[in-house]
């Protein structure tokens, strides 16, 4: 078993829905972005277009920021391949932010909220009291959820049914056939990571 | 979010809308700790080695001290660093922990031996079991310190100015050449410095050309690496951000004036004279790690790259 995802930038609309289920699926505090959606102008006029990127964790098969990791917070799962970080073991040295060729990984620094000096509303208390702060965070793909048998928050949502959850060493599976079919790519397969987070040409 | 956050979310989001985001996790804040870690104990492995070879006690003890706080500034830098113990546990993959291990076995060492030396009517003879077993530790110790750091930074994929393979033996050079320069105040202080600085002035030298010889390697590697991130770090230093620090601190301060004041030009040597260019050297190796780390930006994460490469130059919006 090895979770994956496929994100088909032909149904992609940038709408950020992926990004805003995310945050509010795990409540994370300000500038800690598991899901983000880099919005890009590429060529030049008059053939110049606006590009949309979603970007998450890759849970990459040799994941450069768990063997940068001193302690052993950040880890794989053995039974799905999911890379997590155990918040317990986090000595917030950020070799792993340094290591991810993805910049997929933020520090919780000091508690922080969205509202300034109103204080965290009771949703953001609620949310925000399951993340230790002086900690690494990054996306796990929604793991509470996939172990109970719901997709991740951002598939979830999305919207335009652009993104497709499943396992990638089933070749019978949607995401297998999707990347096969339609020549899935990963993001840098240069940097030699192995990414589980594919991508179908727009 | 109080004023403090916000003013670094804001400043967070800005990174995000450039190209080439600079890495401020390991410069600005508690991160500067590292620079300073990293800085205190290159210095305190060479000043040590050196103390070692030369059986001078006042090297020894500045290594010691150096190490020590070299040891604190590194649990200055880590937001949790009630944990730090358990960043002993990945010696198998990760350097970071090697280093933890190095300053340990190092402590540990100059532990055992220095009193040998300093009390020894108190404690063991220098010549003992007891204190040979330091002497052991002490060398394991600083040479982990002196070549982990450099692998650090070569791990670090994310910062493709770092991933030069030169970077742990310009450390380890950086290393030497700290030493030197510690071993030069302390013969000043102990006014020896004329009589006994010739052959260390000769190490520095050789010491300091490696050191040039590496960097131009590595910022030639960078300028050729085809990662326009490196380039990038490489502009930043030279003409960009950091140029002031480069042409100041490490040119001026860390190069010429060393080498002139090693001529003889304004005055004879004399123990003000080396205590001055062991100075100046330390500056200008501070100057040029605090350069060199916060020249680091993120390679921007593209579509399509290296093998895939399609797209054209992108602007972020
Ligand atoms: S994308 Fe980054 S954080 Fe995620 S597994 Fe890969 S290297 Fe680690
Ligand atoms: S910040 Fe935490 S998860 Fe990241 S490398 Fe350090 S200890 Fe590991």
């Amino acid at each position: 078993m090895r979770w994956g995802m496929v994100i088909d930038l032909k149904r992609c609309i940038g709408c950020y829905g992926c990004q805003l289920s995310c945050k509010a699926e795990n409540g994370t505090p300000p500038g800690v972005f598991f899901a983000r959606v880099h919005k890009q102008e590429e060529g030049q006029y008059p053939t110049a277009q606006t590009t949309f990127l979603p970007v998450l964790c890759n849970h990459c098969d040799d994941p450069p920021c768990v063997d940068v990791c001193p302690t052993g917070a950040s880890f794989v799962w053995e039974d799905d391949g999911i890379v997590d970080i155990d918040a317990d073991k986090c000595v917030g040295c950020r070799s792993c932010m340094m290591a991810c060729p993805y910049s997929q990984r933020f520090l919780n620094d000091d508690p922080q909220n969205y509202y300034g000096d109103q204080g965290a509303t009771p949703y953001e208390q609620a949310r925000v009291e399951r993340h230790q702060t002086g900690v690494v965070m990054k996306c796990n793909f929604c793991r509470d959820r996939v172990r109970n048998g719901q997709d991740p928050a951002c598939v979830e949502n999305c919207p335009t049914i652009a993104r497709y959850f499943g396992d990638l060493d089933n070749p019978n599976s949607e995401v297998s056939r999707l990347i096969r079919e339609r020549s899935g790519f990963p993001l840098h397969p240069e940097k030699g990571t192995n990414p589980n987070v594919y991508y179908l040409p727009a | 979010m109080t004023s403090t956050n916000s003013g670094r979310y804001e400043q967070l989001i800005k990174d995000y809308q450039t190209e080439y985001r600079p890495q401020r996790e390991w410069s600005e804040g508690r991160g500067f700790f590292l620079i300073l870690g990293h800085f205190l104990v290159g210095v305190a492995a060479g000043a040590w080695l050196f103390g070692l070879f030369f059986q001078d006690k006042i090297s020894l003890l500045a290594g010691f001290v150096l190490a020590g706080l070299g040891g604190l500034a590194h649990l200055a830098n880590l937001a949790r660093p009630e944990r730090f113990i358990l960043m002993m546990l990945r010696t198998a993959t990760s350097w970071v922990s090697r280093g933890f291990w190095g300053l340990t076995l190092f402590l540990i060492g100059s532990v055992i031996y220095l009193p040998s030396l300093m009390f020894s009517d108190t404690f063991w003879q220098s010549d003992s079991v007891i204190a040979d077993v330091g002497v052991v530790f002490s060398i394991a110790g600083s040479i982990i310190m002196m070549a982990y750091m450099g692998f650090v930074y070569t791990a670090s994929k994310a910062i493709a100015f770092w991933n030069s393979t030169l970077h742990p033996v310009l450390y380890i050079s950086y290393a030497l050449r700290g030493g030197a320069a510690a071993h030069l105040l302390s013969l000043a202080f102990q006014g020896e410095a004329v009589s006994g600085g010739s052959d260390i002035l000769i190490f520095w030298i050789a010491v300091t050309v490696t050191v040039i010889v590496l960097w131009i390697f590595e910022i030639q590697g960078a300028l050729t690496s085809g990662e326009e991130a490196a380039v990038h770090s490489v502009h930043d230093i030279l003409a960009g951000r950091l140029a002031l620090y480069f042409y100041v601190g490490i040119l001026l301060i860390g190069l010429f004036v060393p080498v002139f004041l090693m001529a003889g030009i304004i005055a004879p040597l004399s123990p003000t004279l080396f205590a001055l260019i062991g100075l100046t050297s330390v500056a200008g190796d501070f100057f040029m790690k605090f350069s060199s780390i916060k020249a680091g930006v993120f390679s921007p994460v593209r579509l399509y790259s290296g093998n895939n490469r399609r797209a054209t130059r992108r602007r972020k919006i």
